[in-house]
């Protein structure tokens, strides 16, 4: 296999697959990079036997071939390139000779024949939506998920098609994420997917905000496209916890809030929370919320700002963490919080079809 | 906290005589001056908890099967036990302790040691508070106790025993004295050593504890190990550095049954498990902490014993989780043999968190609440009306034909 390519090119494939890799994990094949060379282009993949991850780089591709070379070495000599661009060879012995102006160097490479073959999923299910819709609503759901390793199948985002409908779910069991959007697929599509945390961290760093994404879904596998970037992951096996029934119905007390102010202030007086059951207690009244931390022996933050609200006084305590999740994620000016009462979940809601349930801290 | 730290430090070990029986023939003229055992029926299974001095003439000790001490003496008088008014009687016995210091650590029900260092000032020496703390519980409380006054808490134990009933010894406060007084007493006096201990010591020719004042390191060290050789080598020397521990609340709460008659059907020994719950379930909303796992107890037939445990999702005291755990554990047990004791106890006791986050997937709050309140009211009737004025339904007799 003999390439010539560009280093931004390369360096920016390498990325995109590089930090799927265990750096614990038990074969040395498993820390190299499959390299493809063919048809002009270059295809780099990297697995942790969970999931795969390939993306293809543009390439002059003068001799095709492929061979596996250690991921952070290679991309450690790419990035260091003082030229933009660089003639890899590769023997038949998996011996890379790169050269790149005055530099050169010899690299050794493991067979391709021993490195995994790329998963297949059989009879697929397909969607195709807009990549940067689908990333955003990973992003307003996948921070709830439960990162509690006894819990596994919280430790995951809940992705559930059905009735022309996407809904993205997480929850840790004291606040849950949804936010759902109208997707195009055949009635006899519909699915239940858990996908695993590191798979969602993985796609929110590489999926790009245009363009279209295609995702392919088996009871067992799922693999997401987009951008000449193929994601390929595992599902969590098990039923979802049933997170309609947690969505409160009944009437409520909304307040609408200016989302930076609150989520500042939170900030703020959090500073004198100590631990993640005390809590930060909102006290509303009309027009006007005023925000109390206290810590035995550290001290007590008091924070006050308006609002519109017309309800009966309410005080309530949320771990300040989970209040400002969902903050950060939304990017309207205003939020909604609706509230019944100091131990009935509070309600988030925003303009865009998102809604945040979370359980107060009770004080007693 | 810790009481403060002197030179001539000056401890007391106080021991109620015979409690449970002395209570009992204190409020029962007829018992006084005869043998008494206050424990299982004579005819029935189950174990001697105290024998008067009357009655251990005869050979009969706690813990000895009741149908052993009626062989024994066969005139003796079988009383039950009646823990609530000995915790009653315990309650005032400390009171009069606390009177003298406030570094008293109760070991039990009838037993406390004292550290009286700062308090000879007001009350007098070692010897003399003592003397006065067994004349107030004569006095106010008609009992008599006995108690050891030493330099640490070792030896004032050892002081207590020396003399019963209604002993008062005071060790000598000079280590030279103390290591003479020690030496001819048997290895078993020695905090900690029990029976594995002893033949361990025995078969190395260490029999008295002057055997042990005299024995190198290494050779003690041979016969028991190296860490029980560093203490029992500073016991056998009169040294003792345990400081009083106040407030030792129990970790665990914990109740079991032995069967009358070795159980082989299942749903017995779960009614009987569910009424042990119930029953450690009362006492752990009673002390106001919240368990963290709980444990099941199973004795076969053969005495072979063994214990399940598990922790709870969540610190709890409600009645329906330690039911829910207890049967989760009976569950994975196959009755192999017949049961001749089972058992339940909560454990990892911590106090009640003043916040707490609620959880979306469980019960709704004013559920758990209700269930509380519940199991407070079943309490609360329990106390007034006595415990079988309510009872789950399986506790019932089965109805008459």
């Amino acid at each position: 296999m003999k390439i010539k390519v560009k280093k931004e090119a390369i360096i920016d494939g390498l990325q995109k697959v590089q930090s799927v890799i265990n750096p614990r994990n038990a074969l040395p094949v498993l820390s190299n990079v499959l390299f493809r060379a063919e048809d002009g282009k270059l295809e780099l993949t990297a697995t942790d036997m969970s999931m795969t991850i390939r993306a293809t780089v543009e390439a002059e591709v003068i001799k095709p071939g492929a061979t596996t070379l250690p991921a952070k070495r290679i991309f450690g000599v790419f990035r260091e390139l003082n030229v933009d661009e660089a003639t890899m060879e590769v023997s038949d012995d998996n011996i890379a000779f790169i050269k790149a102006g005055s530099y050169s160097s010899r690299i050794h490479g493991i067979s391709e024949t021993d490195y995994p073959s790329l998963p297949e999923l059989e009879e697929p299910k397909t969607y195709t939506l807009d990549q940067g819709a689908f990333r955003n609503m990973l992003k307003l759901a996948s921070y709830a998920a439960s990162i509690d390793p006894n819990r596994p199948l919280l430790n995951g985002v809940f992705l559930h098609f059905n009735n022309n409908k996407l809904s993205v779910v997480a929850t840790d069991s004291r606040r849950l994420a949804l936010v759902e959007q109208e997707v195009d697929f055949p009635a006899d599509a519909g699915m239940e997917l858990i996908v695993p945390l590191k798979t969602i961290d993985e796609l929110l760093r590489t999926m790009g905000d245009t363009g279209n994404l295609t995702i392919l879904a088996t009871p067992k596998q799922i693999a997401f496209q987009f951008d000449g970037v193929l994601v390929i992951s595992k599902l969590t096996e098990g039923t979802y916890p049933n997170f309609r029934q947690v969505i409160p119905q009944g009437a409520s007390n909304r307040v609408v809030l200016e989302r930076e102010m609150l989520l500042a202030a939170i900030r703020r007086t959090s500073q004198l929370v100590i631990d993640a059951i005390s809590g930060v207690k909102l006290m509303f009244t009309p027009n006007r919320l005023e925000i109390l931390a206290a810590a035995p022996e550290i001290g007590e933050a008091r924070e006050s700002m308006d609002v519109k609200y017309k309800g009966p006084e309410i005080t309530i305590a949320f771990n300040p963490t989970f209040l400002m999740d969902p903050l950060k994620a939304l990017t309207t000016d205003e939020v909604y919080l609706d509230l019944v009462d100091d131990t009935n979940p509070g309600m988030i809601r925003s303009t865009i079809n998102f809604v945040y349930v979370l359980m107060p801290i009770r004080i007693s | 906290m810790n009481a403060p730290a002197s030179l001539s430090r000056v401890f007391l070990h106080v021991d109620m005589d015979a409690f449970y029986a002395a209570i009992e023939q204190r409020d029962h003229p007829e018992y006084r001056g005869k043998p008494l055992v206050v424990g299982a029926p004579r005819d029935q299974r189950g174990v001697v908890s105290t024998a008067s001095y009357e009655a251990r003439k005869y050979g009969i000790h706690s813990a000895m099967p009741s149908r052993e001490a009626a062989r024994r003496c066969p005139h003796a008088i079988f009383v039950p036990v009646d823990m609530r008014r000995y915790e009653e009687v315990s309650a005032r016995v400390f009171a009069i302790l606390g009177q003298y210091t406030p570094y008293v650590e109760g070991l039990s029900i009838d037993e406390a040691f004292l550290d009286v260092t700062g308090s000879r000032q007001l009350y007098g020496s070692g010897p003399e508070i003592a003397r006065r703390i067994k004349d107030d519980i004569k006095n106010q409380l008609g009992l008599t106790c006995s108690i050891g006054v030493a330099p640490n808490k070792f030896l004032a134990k050892l002081g207590s025993e020396f003399q019963k009933p209604d002993g008062l010894t005071v060790l000598p406060a000079t280590r030279p004295a103390i290591m003479e007084f020690l030496r001819p007493l048997p290895v078993t006096r020695l905090w900690g050593v029990g029976k594995v201990t002893r033949q361990a010591l025995d078969r190395a020719g260490l029999h008295v504890i002057g055997d042990i004042q005299e024995a190198s390191l290494q050779r003690l060290t041979q016969a028991v190990g190296a860490h029980a050789a560093a203490h029992l080598h500073a016991l056998a020397c009169g040294d003792d550095s345990r400081e009083i521990e106040l407030d030792v609340r129990e970790k665990t709460i914990s109740r079991e049954h032995t069967f009358l008659r070795d159980e082989r059907n299942r749903s017995a020994v779960d009614a009987m498990l569910i009424h042990l719950v119930e029953d450690v379930a009362r006492r752990l909303r009673a002390d106001g902490r919240r368990a963290t796992g709980g444990r099941l107890k199973i004795r076969w037939k053969n005495f072979e014993t063994f214990t399940r445990q598990k922790a709870f999702p969540r610190p709890t005291r409600m009645e329906a989780d330690l039911q829910a755990m207890a049967q989760h554990l009976f569950k994975k047990i196959t009755l192999t043999q017949p049961v001749r004791l089972i058992g339940f106890g909560v454990t990892g006791l911590v106090e009640s968190q003043h916040s707490q986050q609620l959880e979306l997937f469980e019960p709704p709050d004013e559920v758990r609440v209700k269930k509380e309140n519940l199991d407070r009211t079943v309490d609360h009737i329990r106390a007034t009306y006595g415990p079988d004025a309510i009872r789950r339904a399986r506790h019932l007799p089965p109805p008459e034909k």
